[in-house]
């Protein structure tokens, strides 16, 4: 029905291109550590999946001030889009974290400020998700996911901050055996290269994936406007 | 050499991570085709109602 | 100027006023609150062993686990009151600004919780010997439950306007209020343990920040959490 518009294809194909191109240089272009070995492959990707992650909740506390701000439908659509992406992408970056510290810091998990982060805010825009899927009124949907999302947008640094300053005050942890020095690693020119291209490439992942949700939330919404005016 | 150590073999952690990022990719992707193509159907029926209808 | 900014506190302190009146009859919130506080600390009696060493480590985390959890019971109640005697739409139509009911019902449940925590403080302390009544101690247990009422007064009023409302407001709450549960811990810890005060200073100002800022972007985002 509804033709993709010729610059979503043009993106789906850069974001393609990109794609093959990140796999191939990390892969085959940025060297193998020399400590870890294999497994800080990985932190290409786990990196730039974080970062997709902050953009998805970033956008969502954005488009949630203008929503109330216009309250112009469109920017629930970009809001619900957005969590849902943020949502994906931090579960990737906690997953691939944990498979790399598993032989780095000897242990799948640990309260380190970054991961105790990404734990709770997966947790917000979990409860964002359910808070949503209690409401029926879509006027009233809208307005609070828009207040939930700037609620917990702006928690998120509160969170940080007081799970890294929970360790670091404690004083059995200070100086040696602090989790976040083990496993750091110097980069070299090809590592950062190869890190910074992954990075340009989940940004462009992200801006296609953000795309297509909202054509789906647009045609979502089309298809419940069609149904209450049948009922009607 | 005493200090050259072979980097650690984690070659499997590795696979195991990429599997994850991909198999996740993939699983959303395809969770955003079939919502559309449903979608899509339930727009299309709602339309031949409408059409019928009038 | 003067007279609005009267007639604005009079509105406040009436929907103070008859949350309390309204409690002092029926006495219902508090006591379920109070009672399960108490059960609370029981339970963590057992899952803790609560023994003379630990006891001073562990006292500060209890009391917070304890007010966090009693506080969700009290702040849905509150607001579901108003929500089912249809209270929220008679306020709504009050010529007042929306934010006092804000402010009212956050002043309400503040009280609450410190009539709560000024009960479970000394029966805590009758049954564990821990000295609570020190100054730091009691000024961090002002601005934790303040950080906390300011949120969760919020957040409440949106969950009693949903239909899973009973369940939502925990799951809405505590991932929010994570920062001011650590925080208050940790600064209750660190007085209780007669750190000294430069120490536990940065968990004050971590907590007096945050109730700032959330205080003010629940003073703006009220209006729309209540719109018809």
């Amino acid at each position: 029905m509804e033709s993709t518009p010729r610059w979503l294809k043009v993106l789906d194909y850069i974001t393609a291109t990109m794609f093959i191109a990140a796999i191939l240089m990390v892969f085959f272009y940025a060297p193998t550590e020399a400590v870890m070995g294999a497994v800080q492959r990985v932190f290409y990707f786990h990196v730039a999946s974080g970062w997709v992650g902050m953009l998805g909740f970033l956008t969502t506390a954005v488009a949630g001030v203008v929503y109330l701000k216009t309250s112009c439908r469109i920017w629930d659509i970009v809001g619900l889009a957005a969590v849902e992406i943020g949502i994906v992408f931090v579960f990737i970056t906690i997953v691939t974290g944990s498979i790399w510290a598993r032989p780095v810091w000897n242990t799948w998990w640990t309260w380190d400020p970054r991961l105790t982060t990404a734990a709770f805010m997966e947790l917000i825009y979990a409860a964002y998700i359910m808070l949503r899927q209690g409401i029926d009124d879509p006027d009233r949907r809208a307005r609070f996911g828009a207040v939930y999302a700037i609620i917990g947008f702006v928690s998120v640094p509160f969170t940080f901050m007081s799970a890294r300053m929970f360790r670091t005050i404690h004083p059995v942890v200070v100086g040696i055996n602090q989790p976040g020095s083990l496993g750091g690693f110097d980069m070299t020119p090809r590592m950062l290269q190869t890190f910074l291209f992954s990075l340009l490439m989940f940004t462009f992942v992200f801006a296609d994936l953000l795309w297509r949700r909202i054509r789906l939330g647009l045609l979502a919404d089309k298809a419940a406007q069609m149904k209450m005016k049948r009922n009607e | 050499m005493f200090f050259q150590n072979a980097p650690a073999n984690t070659i499997n952690y590795m696979i195991a991570g990429f599997a994850v990022i991909y198999g996740v990719m993939l699983a959303y992707l395809i969770s955003l085709v079939v919502r559309w193509k449903k979608l899509e159907r339930e727009v299309e029926e709602l339309k031949e109602i409408e059409r019928k209808g009038e | 100027m003067s007279g609005g900014a009267k007639a604005y506190f009079k509105a406040i302190h009436a929907i103070v006023w008859k949350d309390l009146s309204a409690e002092l009859r029926s006495r219902e919130l508090l006591s379920s609150m109070l009672v399960f506080a108490l059960l609370v600390i029981l339970i963590f009696n057992f899952a803790l062993d609560l023994d003379i060493k630990i006891r001073s480590t562990m006292t500060a985390g209890v009391l917070w686990a304890t007010f966090a959890f009693a506080g969700t019971l009290g702040l849905n109640r509150s607001l579901a009151l108003e929500k089912d005697r249809g209270c929220l739409d008679g306020l709504l139509l009050a010529p007042v600004d929306r934010s006092v009911i804000y402010f009212g019902k956050a002043i309400s449940n503040l009280v609450f919780m410190l009539l709560v925590e000024a009960i479970v403080l000394p029966v805590y302390n009758f049954l564990y010997n821990v000295n609570l009544f020190h100054w730091g101690f009691l000024v961090t247990l002002l601005l934790g439950s303040l950080g906390y009422v300011i949120v969760g007064t919020l957040l409440a009023s949106m969950a009693v306007q949903t239909r899973t409302r009973d369940i939502l407001l925990p799951i809405l709450l505590f991932p929010v209020i994570i920062p001011v549960l650590i925080s208050a811990l940790k600064a209750s810890n660190g007085f209780l343990q007669g750190l000294a005060v430069a120490d536990i200073l940065p968990w004050i100002n971590i907590l007096i920040v945050y109730d700032l800022i959330f205080a003010a972007i629940s003073f703006v985002a009220f209006d729309y959490v209540v719109e018809e």
